[in-house]
């Protein structure tokens, strides 16, 4: 017989009186059960059975007071652990009553697969080279792949397929800042041009686009600039560093003139002819092929009016002139002929806005006449 | 056929082969009269009377002489350490004698003899009584060391151990001694030694386990399937000689390896079993070997011990370190 004795059924009560039973004698519970209301001096309270068993004993019947602490429930003693006979046990053993059934594979459960053979750092390197393991055969023992065979099949993977010449010197430079720029730059190009009737077979035509371009910078700083694109933040230059786009059977150079804004015609037509021969010797020292704020790619001695030239990070803007060519112009219901520059400006529309590209080419074409 | 658990199993294998193998004789302290402390000898003096089946002093030292002699003549003596901890003092008649008769005598004399003792923790008992020292006994040429984890497997490889020619270091994970009940029919078939038994298949990684450990490592499978990841999970069960074959052609499927373990790290069995996976199928390996043991350090009583126990956690957590 285990006894269940009244708890303090308040806050330091000392005793609570019978209301109604819930269970008589014989009866089994489960736990948290109601076993009987308790009146106290506050209210009415349900006491909730502490253990599933069955009631042996009530202490007591509605009306009667019964002290906190006292007997108030007895259970029938539970008689099934005590039979079986544990032993002498040092401990506690754990039991489960559920039973399962025990199903394994007497050793290995699967026979073995075909797999790669290889080292961790063979596999961390082919990984890093993007190498499939499995188009592979190691030469290794028992067939084991070898970081040299990773890296004879990186080497292998490298040479193209027959028939194509893989992209060198220039040419690979070219397509590396084509890609980049492409990736980063969003352009905008506008087409327009120039009439140069009146000064046409005077004056040097780069010469003069320099100037113009010169001219234009100072209107509008904002094309004659470098975009800073992890920082999204702009630098507007006042002198001009003008890279000059030049072509040649390797691929396209781009020498710097520095300060044109400074410079005379004079000096600007010797650094042009002196470009020319340093670019077809492949003599450009490096440091005229950097710094360039603003681009003049002049592609029209060949064919071609227009273009959408690529500008290349970090300026922002590029100028291409095209064919010159004989066209006529309608002025004041007048037809005339007249020698006419095709213009393509194209700008970084990241950080250069339409109004600041249209008035630089306005500014340009201005300075051309 | 009612469902047993793995102590009656335990007890069931001793009495199948007393009943048809004469030559095997149970002795240690408290197993004749009492039944033995956990009651795995229950009955079996009753049944097969007391030249068969015995009480020996409280002296651990004697009983693995004992059992030496006996064997060395032509007995199979089947002797309890009432607890794993308390087999230090037979160290040396177990290393210095059992585990090297046969090849002493050249093979004239050998010892097929089983010394079992229950181990591990988990049952909140004091000082002494939670030893997993199975690494000590594994070092030992000459000694093979089994522990099963299921009623059925207690069942077949204790019968394969008495009928084994050398001797058995038989250890009985005493945590689960009545944790299940199973189906196991007395019908005398042995399970082989010296190999592991797969409990469940699966892909991505292969948990090794052994002993009381068996149970949350399959708790743990269990879990991690439910998160997409597929275990194959593998009772070692012979500690020694290990099956590495079994180990190495499902770690060679998988790529990954959680050894669990509820014995200290350093030097465990499960840095063999790494080593060994090491040595084989390096290069089959997506990831570290990983272990969860015990910690180096005493076992700790009470509630204490289920935090150095391995836990479904963190066989878990050490599974999915390796995932990525």
């Amino acid at each position: 017989m285990t006894i269940f004795n009244l708890p303090d059924l308040g806050e330091g009560l000392p005793d609570a009186e019978i209301h109604e039973w819930f269970v008589k004698v014989g009866d089994e519970v489960t736990v948290d059960q109601p076993l009987v209301s308790m009146e106290t001096a506050k209210a009415v309270v349900d006491v909730p059975c502490p253990e599933a068993g069955i009631i042996e004993k009530l202490y007591g019947k509605p009306g009667d007071i019964i002290q906190t602490g006292a007997p108030l429930v007895a259970f029938v003693e539970q008689k099934e652990q005590a039979a079986e006979d544990q032993g002498t046990v040092v401990g506690k053993l754990e039991e489960n009553a559920h039973a399962a059934d025990d199903d394994f594979i007497i050793g290995s459960a699967s026979p073995n697969a075909t797999r790669v053979k290889t080292t961790p750092a063979a596999r961390l390197k082919a990984k890093r080279l993007n190498i499939d393991l499995k188009t592979i055969s190691g030469t290794g023992e028992n067939n084991l792949i070898t970081l040299d065979d990773i890296q004879q099949a990186a080497a292998k993977q490298s040479i193209p397929p027959e028939g194509f010449e893989p992209l060198r010197g220039v040419r690979r430079a070219m397509l590396s800042s084509m890609v980049q720029s492409h990736q980063t730059v969003v352009p905008v190009s506008i087409f327009d041009e120039a009439d140069v009737s009146a000064w046409m077979g005077k004056d040097d035509i780069t010469v003069r686009i320099i100037r113009a371009i010169c001219n234009a910078a100072k209107h509008e700083p904002a094309l004659n600039a470098w975009f800073d694109t992890e920082h999204s933040a702009r630098k507007c230059f006042n002198e001009v560093h003008l890279g000059l786009a030049m072509d040649n059977a390797d691929g396209l150079f781009v020498p710097v003139i520095h300060d044109a804004q400074t410079q005379s015609d004079q000096a600007l037509r010797e650094q042009i002819n002196a470009f020319k021969i340093s670019v077809q010797d492949r003599t450009v020292p490096a440091e005229q092929l950097k710094g360039s704020t603003i681009t003049l790619s002049n592609f029209g001695k060949f064919s071609g009016r227009f273009a959408s030239p690529i500008i290349v990070p970090p300026s922002v803007a590029i100028l291409a002139v095209g064919r010159l060519y004989e066209g006529v112009k309608s002025c004041d219901g007048t037809i005339s002929s007249c020698h006419l520059l095709p213009l393509s400006l194209s700008f970084d529309h990241r950080a250069v806005t339409g109004g600041e590209a249209t008035r630089f080419l306005g500014a340009v074409i201005e300075s051309l006449k | 056929m009612s469902n047993i658990t793995l102590l009656e199993a335990v007890t069931q294998a001793l009495a199948y082969e007393l009943n048809h193998d004469e030559n095997i004789v149970v002795f240690g302290e408290d197993v004749g009269k009492n039944g033995g402390v956990f009651r795995a000898t229950a009955g079996l003096q009753k049944r097969f009377g007391e030249r068969r089946v015995f009480d020996s002093p409280l002296a651990e030292s004697m009983i693995a002489g004992l059992a030496i002699g006996m064997s060395a003549q032509g007995l199979k003596p089947v002797a309890e350490f009432q607890f794993m901890g308390f087999i230090y003092p037979a160290m040396n008649q177990i290393i210095s004698h059992a585990a090297r008769l046969r090849n002493r005598t050249r093979g004239r004399l050998h010892c097929p003899l089983v010394f079992r003792a229950p181990f591990g923790g988990g049952i909140h008992a004091p000082e002494h009584h939670s030893e997993s020292t199975e690494a000590l006994f594994a070092h030992i040429p000459g000694l093979q060391v089994v522990i099963p984890s299921s009623p059925k497997r207690a069942y077949g490889l204790l019968l394969a151990a008495m009928r084994n020619p050398d001797p058995v270091i038989f250890l009985e994970p005493k945590r689960i001694y009545r944790l299940v009940k199973q189906p196991v029919p007395d019908d005398g078939k042995a399970l082989p030694l010296g190999t592991c038994f797969t409990l469940k298949t699966g892909e991505d990684v292969t948990l090794i386990s052994w002993g009381a450990s068996m149970h949350e490592t399959m708790q743990a499978a269990a879990a991690l399937e439910e998160e997409g990841i597929s275990c194959e999970v593998i009772d070692v069960a012979s500690i020694k000689p290990l099956d590495m074959n079994t180990i190495l052609t499902s770690v060679e499927k998988t790529g990954r390896a959680v050894i669990i373990h509820e014995a200290a790290k350093s030097g465990g069995v499960g840095a063999e079993i790494s080593a060994q996976i090491m040595e084989n199928s390096l290069d089959a390996l997506l990831a570290p070997v990983q272990r969860v043991t015990g910690y180096d350090v005493t076992m700790p009583y009470f509630e204490l011990e289920k935090y150095y126990l391995p836990s479904v956690l963190r066989i878990k957590q050490s599974v999915l370190s390796i995932m990525a």
